[in-house]
């Protein structure tokens, strides 16, 4: 069977996923199904983003909060100050971001393993911290911890701003699957390959004529400019932002769990960690949130302890086995109805 | 003009003094190599060659050009290649794409890089595990990928650290064979190694290091009498037999 035809199952499964995910919104209405949606792809993008550095490059940053921090202020500052389009803003905002990873990274990536996460956490709660108690940044007004509300436009296409939820879905699925997309070809690039170098063996890398510390701050400022514009996103979806949340801790966590629980590494382990995570996180936040706040983090860290236990590299090979194993029933399926045919 | 010139290299740690005025120089297309007591400085000699840490004091030239401050991924895009001591393949990483890491260096593209690999991989006889999972190999092919790994960068000078510990006799007769074959295409050696037998009818020349310090250093013949190696090293004068 040839391997690009519409009938071969390898073919035609992969692609039928990516459609139903298109039409969703078009046969499913209830804007709260919508939203959840919304939150797994946001998740998933933003985890992606994190997996360049977090998985091929095996720096685990705790603190990537830092970078949504940044696309969003910067983005919503130019919104508010000087009526510039967060379309715009966005990319001034994911150029800031890329700046402050390399300079974060600099002397963070020199530290190995446990301090190096550390130390990104330290970053990123002294950044939350200067934000909280700054009103305001060279005489512009940020309203410290009481946040800042996004000026509303209604419905805005120019200004990236909608009254429904579908806008928001299309444009958070287009941006996963661009994060997808980049991360693929990373993979398969020579970066991509000093990557895995770095995370495998540090040493024998470098005499193989890898330059670490480029290849790292490489990874940190591609990351960082995606998840800043992922910020952006954020800012536009809620249309409030506050430290809190943009440069919160929480998130940064949510981050590492969904790469690790999913498969730090993988190329699909970010959103299958999503799909299953966002749901359960949404759940226990709707029916439990109220009274005990974080316990979702609770759930987390429980899916987390028995994945580490028994899959410890994440679910993306288990998931990609079933895959496989369905994907050739169904090839199987195929020729026996072909020779069915052709026996007549 | 030397392929590689070492003067007067010194390096201390802290207290320890560990390569004491070490001078050493490599001609283009031999194989030279550094035996000595265990913690004699071997391996430091390769580690301030390459780059891994700088002198306290001395001149390293690589084709007359200075290299001392040079980070290790520069010396090897100068030229120099190194296997180490203790293997270290990329555990998670297929035998071809450990191979492809060192192609990188010289070529753009994966598909570039998979077929240079694909090259080095033939030459060192280890083309059906292409796919296996470097941290499934066996020592003796790991050793293997170390070689191919470094080959794969084109270096013009190669450090061998003890790539025969822990072979048998067949994988030791196998791994001669191919070092010969790397001088044959035109890569000079500088090999550090514990088994007479191999060093002694490998090598052109030989240099004997001792508590930091060079004691001797001739041809095979010259150095297996010489005294003060066989005091500090060889315990008895060493019978070359045909090989």
């Amino acid at each position: 069977m040839d391997r690009f035809s519409l009938t071969s199952p390898r073919v035609y499964v992969p692609l039928g996923l990516v459609v139903i995910l298109f039409i969703i919104p078009l046969m499913v209405r209830d804007p709260i199904f919508l939203h959840l949606m919304i939150l797994i792809f946001f998740y998933a993008y933003l985890t992606l983003s994190w997996n360049i550095v977090g998985g091929f490059a095996g720096q685990v940053s705790l603190g990537h909060t830092a970078f949504t921090g940044i696309g969003a202020y910067t983005s919503t500052l130019l919104f508010i100050q000087l009526g510039l389009t967060p379309w715009i803003g966005m990319f001034a905002g994911a150029f800031l971001a890329a700046l402050m990873a390399v300079i974060i990274g600099y002397p963070c990536f020199k530290l190995r393993g446990a301090y190096f996460a550390l130390s990104t956490i330290g970053f990123l709660e002294a950044f939350r911290i200067v934000v909280e108690n700054s009103n305001e940044v060279f005489g512009i007004p940020i309203k410290g911890a009481q946040g800042m509300e996004v000026p509303l436009r209604g419905d805005s296409l120019l200004y990236f701003q909608f009254l429904d939820k579908e806008p928001y879905y299309y444009i958070i699925l287009i941006m996963m699957f661009i994060a997808l997309y980049v991360t693929y070809r990373i993979s398969k690039s020579k970066f991509g390959y000093y990557l895995l170098a770095i995370k495998n063996d540090l040493e024998a890398a470098e005499s193989l004529g890898v330059n670490i510390a480029q290849s790292k701050l490489k990874a940190a400022a591609i990351s960082g400019f995606l998840t800043g514009i992922g910020g952006t996103f954020y800012a536009q979806l809620i249309l409030f932002i506050d430290p809190a949340n943009i440069i919160g801790a929480y998130l940064a966590f949510e981050i590492v769990f969904i790469a690790v629980i999913g498969g730090r590494g993988t190329l699909l382990g970010p959103i299958l960690g999503s799909f299953l995570l966002i749901p359960v996180s949404e759940l226990t936040r709707v029916y439990l949130g109220g009274t005990y706040f974080g316990v979702h983090l609770i759930v987390f860290g429980t899916i987390l302890i028995v994945v580490m236990l028994f899959l410890p590299r994440g679910i993306n090979d288990s998931v990609l086995k079933v895959y496989h194993w369905v994907i050739e029933k169904l090839e199987r399926k195929g020729s026996h109805a072909l020779e069915g045919v052709a026996s007549r | 003009m030397a392929l590689l010139e070492i003067k007067s290299l010194n390096k201390n740690f802290g207290g320890l003094r560990a390569v004491i005025d070490f001078d050493l120089s490599i001609q283009k297309g031999e194989i030279v190599g550094l035996i000595g007591p265990n913690g004699a400085g071997k391996s430091t000699v390769f580690n301030l060659i390459t780059g891994v840490y700088p002198p306290d004091s001395g001149h390293i030239l690589f084709n007359g050009d200075p290299i001392v401050n040079h980070k290790p991924y520069e010396t090897c895009l100068k030229g120099i290649g190194r296997a180490f001591q203790v293997v270290k393949p990329f555990p998670d990483m297929t035998v071809l794409e450990n191979t492809m890491v060192g192609a990188f260096s010289r070529v753009e593209g994966a598909g570039k890089a998979k077929a240079k690999a694909i090259e080095v991989l033939d030459f060192v006889k280890l083309t059906p595990k292409r796919n296996f999972m470097a941290k499934t190999l066996t020592i003796a092919d790991k050793k293997r990928l170390e070689l191919a790994r470094a080959l794969a960068t084109d270096p013009s000078l190669l450090l061998l650290d003890e790539v025969m510990a822990g072979l048998n006799p067949k994988e030791t007769e196998d791994t001669i064979a191919l070092i010969r074959e790397i001088r044959e295409r035109g890569i000079t050696l500088f090999i550090i190694e514990h088994v007479m037998r191999v060093i002694m009818s490998l090598s052109d020349r030989i240099a004997i290091i001792h508590h930091g310090s060079k004691i001797a250093e001739g041809v095979p013949k010259e150095v297996a009498q010489d005294e003060r190696v066989i005091k500090a090293y060889l315990g008895e004068a060493y019978v070359f037999t045909r090989n």
